[in-house]
């Protein structure tokens, strides 16, 4: 549905997007994750047709960016990142404008109209001016004036950026909504996790350049096999130790702070049965918890240890 | 027309204002106000004193004046159209419509000449009261207006152009009114000038650039169409020619600002574009 191909794009001396090789599928939703300056937005709006890739091919839905830009248009709703509204007009209006731009017919208008403000949760706000609206409910209105034409393809550059956690809240639950109704979607953010829970397949960009691409799934099993435990307890440490050590599923342990942290890579049945073995040993345990993921350090080991990805054609 | 959709947006942007209203309202108060007293100078009160000739002459003092504002007011309004895109961050999703850059200008160019149109629509009736006093002939009205609105059309044309390609409205005010000062104020004093240089001795040079920088003017085509000057058969041509001729060279400089993919093929054009605009 969306594929580049050493798709590059250079300001000056500055190579913005360098070779970029990207293969997204129908029905998709692509997290693009990377630091400030990594290329994200450079890259959307060649995919978005506003600006010139200077080498490489990017095609969406069957359509060159370059060669048949019109076609293109017509396949994606965009979301730039730092997006202005017409603030003077009213919520319906401002969605009937861009409805217009596209040409949709009328009688489509007013209905994809409902239900695209009920699944954005602005029906209340039909007749309110644009400039009424808090800037997290305008974000949730740019999603909805994006679905207007009904695009296959969305582009969403970060989407959430500059809300408060309730907005960014509510804009998770609105682009889930975005897979539920199969549409391919690529969109950015420079912070991993918050994709995580949205994305199928995220990618890191680094300097232009894709370092890591993963299934969101594979990522996730690997957190639930792989777990990082704090252990706390009255007995001595090397008692501790040497049940932890006995255990093959614990692969590295650490003392500090009056416990040990270690990394348990196995199922919860093993785990409680090295409970077991603990407290039979008699450890007096105070406290055995699981710690929270580091996602993206998880994500770049998984993504080393795969060596690079199955993407990267 | 009506089904372009920057055109509908706009007026709901435009109409909503009070800013609308209290321009018509004031215009043609003004204008009746003047309209009267110009009458009533005219006739000192008694009416016997009517002569066509000079109810003719409150004809050419107004349309004049009207010419005069709705030129100057046309920046006011078209000015900031696509500047103002930008600077709200509107223009680049309104570039990644299927939208084409024809028709997003067009649309501005429409909407922002609507006000001035309305504004000489609704003073119209006030010629009537000059017809009751004899003088303007039927078709001279209609010519003028035709011309007035095409001038409205001209400046609204130029200053959208200059506001897509000047980056902030605030430059693209000051290019607009230096167009509208260069078509009311520079060829009607240089063109005045190099006349009256004509006359002493016989220069065939100065008295048709005079001439022709005059024909640029839209006050002196609006008189010689209302045969106070002396213009030619079709004095309208050269000022028609030369201003669509100028929106004709803006032109590819818009589309570079808008679709600079467009312009690729031409050697340099690709260097230039590597900022972006929108
Ligand atoms: N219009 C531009 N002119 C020159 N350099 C640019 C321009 N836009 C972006 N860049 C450079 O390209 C790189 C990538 O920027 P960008 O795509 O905006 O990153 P991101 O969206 O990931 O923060 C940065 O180093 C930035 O300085
Ligand atoms: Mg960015």
């Amino acid at each position: 549905m969306i594929f580049t191909q050493h798709l590059t794009k250079k300001y000056g001396r500055v190579t913005a997007v360098d070779r970029l090789n990207l293969s997204i599928r129908e029905g998709t939703v692509f997290g693009m994750v990377g630091e400030n300056g990594a290329g994200k937005t450079t890259t959307l709006s060649m995919l978005s047709t506003l600006s010139t890739p200077t080498s490489g091919h990017a095609v969406i839905n069957g359509y060159d960016v370059v060669k048949n830009p019109s076609a293109v248009r017509h396949s994606i709703g965009f979301m730039p990142d730092s997006f202005g509204v017409y603030d003077d007009l009213s919520v319906d209006e401002y969605l009937e404008f861009y409805a217009d731009c596209y040409g949709v017919d009328k009688r489509v208008i007013a209905t994809r109209r409902s239900d695209l403000l009920e699944r954005v949760g602005l029906s209340d706000k039909r007749s309110t001016y644009v400039n009424a609206l808090s800037r997290g409910m305008q974000q949730r209105l740019e999603i909805a004036r994006c679905l207007m034409h009904d695009p296959p393809v969305l582009i969403l550059d970060e989407p959430s950026s500059g809300l408060d956690p309730r907005s960014r809240m509510d804009m998770r639950g609105v682009l889930r909504g975005l897979r539920e109704a199969g549409k391919t979607v690529i969109i950015s953010s420079h912070i991993l996790h918050e994709l995580a829970e949205i994305a199928d397949e995220i990618g890191i960009l680094r300097r232009g350049k894709v370092a890591a691409v993963a299934a969101v799934q594979v990522m996730l099993q690997h957190s639930s096999s792989q777990r990082t435990l704090w252990l706390e307890s009255r007995s001595d440490p090397s008692l501790v130790e040497s049940v932890l050590a006995a255990d093959g599923h614990v692969t590295s342990m650490e003392f500090r702070d009056g416990g040990v942290e270690f990394v348990y890579m196995g199922t919860y049945e093993g785990q409680s049965e090295l409970l077991a073995a603990l407290v039979a040993a008699g450890v007096k345990l105070t406290q055995l918890t699981e710690r929270a993921t580091d996602i993206e350090a998880l994500f770049l080991r998984l993504t080393s240890e795969v060596g690079g990805s199955s993407h990267d054609a | 027309m009506m089904r372009n959709p920057i055109l509908l947006k706009e007026f709901r942007q435009r109409m909503r204002t009070v800013r609308a209203p209290m321009v018509v309202t004031g215009y043609v108060a003004s204008m009746a106000v003047l309209t009267f007293l110009l009458l009533y100078e005219n006739v000192q009160g008694q009416l016997y004193l009517i002569q066509p000739s000079r109810s003719e002459q409150v004809f050419f003092v107004l349309s004049l004046l009207q010419m005069l504002v709705v030129a100057f007011l046309t920046p006011a309004f078209s000015a900031g159209s696509m500047s103002g895109e930008r600077e709200r961050r509107t223009l680049a999703v309104l570039l990644t419509t299927p939208l084409s850059p024809f028709s997003i200008l067009f649309g501005k160019v429409l909407a922002s000449s609507a006000l001035q149109c309305l504004l000489l629509m609704a003073s119209l009736p006030l010629y009537s009261l000059v017809f009751l006093f004899g003088g303007a002939v039927p078709q001279e009205v209609v010519a003028v207006l035709l011309f007035q609105l095409f001038t409205i059309f001209i400046v609204a044309t130029i200053s959208v152009m200059w506001s897509t390609i000047a980056l902030r409205s605030g430059w693209s005010t000051v290019l607009s009114y230096a167009t509208v000062s260069f078509m009311i104020l520079v060829t009607g004093t240089v063109g005045l000038g190099l006349q009256s240089l004509a006359k002493n001795p016989v220069d065939g040079f100065a008295a048709s650039w005079g001439h022709t920088l005059l024909s640029l003017n839209p006050l002196w085509v609006e008189a010689a169409l209302e045969n106070a000057v002396h213009g030619g058969t079709l004095p309208w041509v050269t000022f028609a020619l030369f201003y669509v001729i100028i929106a004709l060279i803006l032109t590819p400089f818009c589309l570079w600002r808008l679709r600079p993919q467009w312009l690729r093929r031409i050697p340099g054009a690709t260097r230039m574009n590597e900022r972006n605009y929108q």
